[in-house]
């Protein structure tokens, strides 16, 4: 069972959420696959990503997805900002930097255009929360995360 | 990485078959390349790329798609 703390001001106007550390590649199988036929691995990237409750799934942006040259497997729709995107589908795995939460590995990982935040490039939807409990302690201002 | 619209081909493909697969084989994943759909349902995402990765490889891409009824919009905060 993992574990990982760390503080989160609420009270602050200009702090976008709580914000963790994840690192976003291909998934063991698209990277085996790759290496066998001589293919060179890329490198996992890391970024910041937003816990969100109020995203059903797991988005990238459309330039990390590009970068991270995760493979797509097929297309689908969100709705944010009061209109529909059409979105890339990608297999991918996300790791949790500087914890011992498990990798979401060969999951389902949405890439739009929508996230332009300059704090973050990912957000932590509900199909990667669901597998969590997750505490905020306001007074105390710290969020814990156990999966 | 797969530029948009690659998968019209895949996309018709399951189409034709979406009544018949959302009656037997609703919320679980298939995979279809071209016009060749891969043998079995998965009931998970990783399951259905393996088993694509398995039978199409890694180069020519491959669509995984979970059968619904109708295709769902996602809702991002």
């Amino acid at each position: 069972m993992g574990h990982f703390s760390f503080t989160w001001d609420p009270s602050d106007p200009s702090d976008p959420g709580p914000l963790i550390d994840v690192e976003v590649m291909n998934s063991p199988d698209v990277l085996e696959a790759w290496s066998a036929i001589g293919l060179e691995c890329p490198q996992p990237v890391k970024m910041k990503a937003l816990i969100d409750t109020g995203a059903s799934v797991t988005v990238i942006s459309k330039a990390y997805a590009k970068h991270c040259k995760l493979l797509q497997t097929g297309e689908s729709e969100v709705r944010a900002l009061g209109a529909q995107h059409k979105c890339g589908e990608h297999a991918g795995t996300i790791t949790f930097v500087g914890t011992d939460l498990c990798p979401a590995e060969a999951i389902r990982i949405r890439s739009c255009d929508i996230i332009r935040e300059p704090y973050f490039a990912c957000l932590i939807g509900r199909d990667i929360l669901r597998n969590w409990k997750i505490t905020f302690d306001g007074r105390n201002k710290r969020v814990t995360i156990v999966d | 990485m797969v530029p948009k619209g690659q998968f019209s081909a895949e996309q018709s493909v399951f189409e034709e078959h979406r009544n018949e697969w959302s009656r037997a084989h609703l919320g679980e994943f298939v995979v279809i390349q071209g016009d060749k759909i891969a043998d079995g349902f998965f009931s998970t995402y990783a399951d259905a790329l393996r088993a694509g990765l398995k039978r199409f490889g890694v180069q020519n891409g491959f669509l995984v798609k979970q059968v619904w009824v109708a295709e769902p919009v996602y809702c991002i905060s």
